[in-house]
């Protein structure tokens, strides 16, 4: 993508190419926060048209940032605070063939318990870990998005890590 | 130790900045198993589907009615009054519209009240209740179990199908299913009706109907109800309702023996690992369970 000082939100090219970029891992990152794949593409939508009328106020380079602002700001005044379930689709690669019905139980056990340990984590720390395994972003890129430092990250994940293990083990 | 926890080490070793091998220096060999089973079953997880041109096209449709258009000012007229008329009956609208909450099985969720209360709801229940004028007119309605902790101020009313609950400022758990109503009171006071009668709830006691029969009790020593901390406990209830509520918590069915229905079951059952759950509740009575398929599990 071809940032340069002339990057004009309001043309409708321009501002479709974002959107097509952008879209998909900002409905990612609200998923992350609150577990509601509706909420989610609703923000997003809401986001991006709010982005678009303020299209004149964008700094270009900073596109990305204003963009998660409007959607942050949006999460917080639509979203109730209710507990978070998040629920997810299992790509389940692994071809268990030869595996015991006990060992496929258990597996699956655990998945469950990760996924509700998931769903317990704060929020700070459940977005930046999915971030990074979901969406396979760095420390860096998270940092930048996040607008927090590297270290901030690799604290959130490295809680969040140790959470995971304490709250399963005690299940 | 001091300096690891400063390092994040697990998050450096998540990045394969340190080895696995640097890693069991710190860690017992049981704590790096599970580690690495976290992140092999994190890794299989996929977020929600999301096509970005079928959003954009959406998108567009929303885009063109902001199109700024010109009018002249008679028509403008029109639509200000229409718009007014609008505004009105939306304000009327929203403003009046519930707020609902639903719980699934196997689920359970707690929110906020606008006066800061907190709800906790346990599994397949709702709660509706309107958010305007909500700090003079606290009144919800409740199907299935729910603890609540009441901010204090005006009077506030949880409405069932089996009887009324009021208090003042206050901890205390319903439940209303089926011809099942309890309210426990774990601080405070409250204030419950059933069948036009009116009965005080102190703090530390209960009050049930089961069967159409009524029982309180003052022997609650708990500060809450054991379900929030995922258990459920139960003293002298009949069976039909300790497995109805397993049901809730795990989302099967179980079939038995319907002569059992009024036996009394004192005892509890985790939510969290079912097999422990159906042994603590088929243990006391010498029944067995059997999986009939993944969800559905007859006594015997």
């Amino acid at each position: 993508m071809d940032i340069n000082k002339n990057t004009n939100y309001c043309n409708e090219k321009i501002f479709s190419d974002f959107f097509i970029n952008q879209s998909k891992l900002l409905n990612n990152y609200i998923f992350y926060k609150c577990g509601n794949s509706n909420l989610a593409s609703d923000i997003v939508q809401d986001a991006f048209l709010k982005f678009w009328s303020n299209c004149k106020k964008v700094i270009p380079g900073k596109a990305k940032s204003f963009l998660y602002t409007i959607a942050n700001n949006l999460f917080l005044n639509e979203y109730s605070k209710s507990n978070v379930v998040l629920t997810f689709k299992n790509s389940q690669t692994k071809n268990y063939t030869n595996e015991s019905p006990e060992f496929l139980l258990e597996e699956k056990e655990f998945g469950v318990k990760l996924q509700r340990a998931i769903s317990n984590l704060s929020e700070a720390q459940r977005v930046a870990f999915l971030m990074n395994r979901i969406d396979g972003k760095k420390y860096k890129e998270i940092a930048e998005i996040l607008e927090i430092s590297v270290k901030a990250v690799e604290k959130r994940i490295h809680k969040a890590l140790l959470n995971l293990r304490s709250e399963i083990e005690n299940l | 130790m001091k300096d690891m926890k400063e390092n994040n080490f697990l998050a450096k070793w998540l990045a394969n900045e340190i080895s696995e091998t640097e890693l069991k220096k710190h860690l017992s060999e049981g704590e790096v198993r599970i580690y690495k089973k976290i992140v092999s079953h994190s890794n299989q997880l996929e977020a929600p589907h999301f096509n970005a041109e079928e959003a954009l096209k959406k998108l567009n449709l929303k885009n063109s009615r902001t199109k700024v258009k010109k009018m002249n000012f008679t028509k403008f007229m029109y639509k200000a009054a229409a718009i007014i008329v609008v505004v009105f009956a939306s304000y009327y609208f929203i403003g009046n519209q519930s707020q609902n909450y639903t719980t699934s099985f196997a689920q359970k969720i707690t929110f906020d009240l606008p006066d800061k209360s907190t709800v906790n709801l346990n599994a397949d229940s709702e709660v509706k209740y309107k958010k305007r004028n909500w700090k003079n007119n606290r009144y919800l309605s409740l199907k299935g179990e729910a603890y609540f902790k009441v901010a204090k101020g005006s009077k506030f009313t949880v409405k069932t199908t089996l009887g009324n609950v009021t208090v003042l400022g206050t901890q205390f758990n319903v439940v209303a299913r089926n011809n099942y109503f309890e309210v426990v009171c774990y601080e405070g006071l409250v204030s419950a009706t059933y069948k036009n009668n009116t009965i005080k709830i102190p703090a530390g006691s209960s009050f049930k109907v089961i069967n159409s029969k009524t029982k309180f009790e003052k022997t609650v020593t708990a500060s809450g109800p054991s379900w929030i901390q995922n258990n459920s406990s139960f003293k002298s209830m009949p069976y039909w309702y300790v497995i109805s509520e397993l049901e809730r918590q795990y989302n099967i069915t179980i079939e038995f023996n319907n002569t059992l229905s009024n036996n009394l079951f004192t005892g509890n059952f985790t939510h969290n690992n079912l097999k422990n759950a159906l042994k603590a509740i088929t243990i006391p009575f010498n029944l067995n369970y059997t999986f009939v398929t993944n969800n559905k599990v007859r006594l015997n």
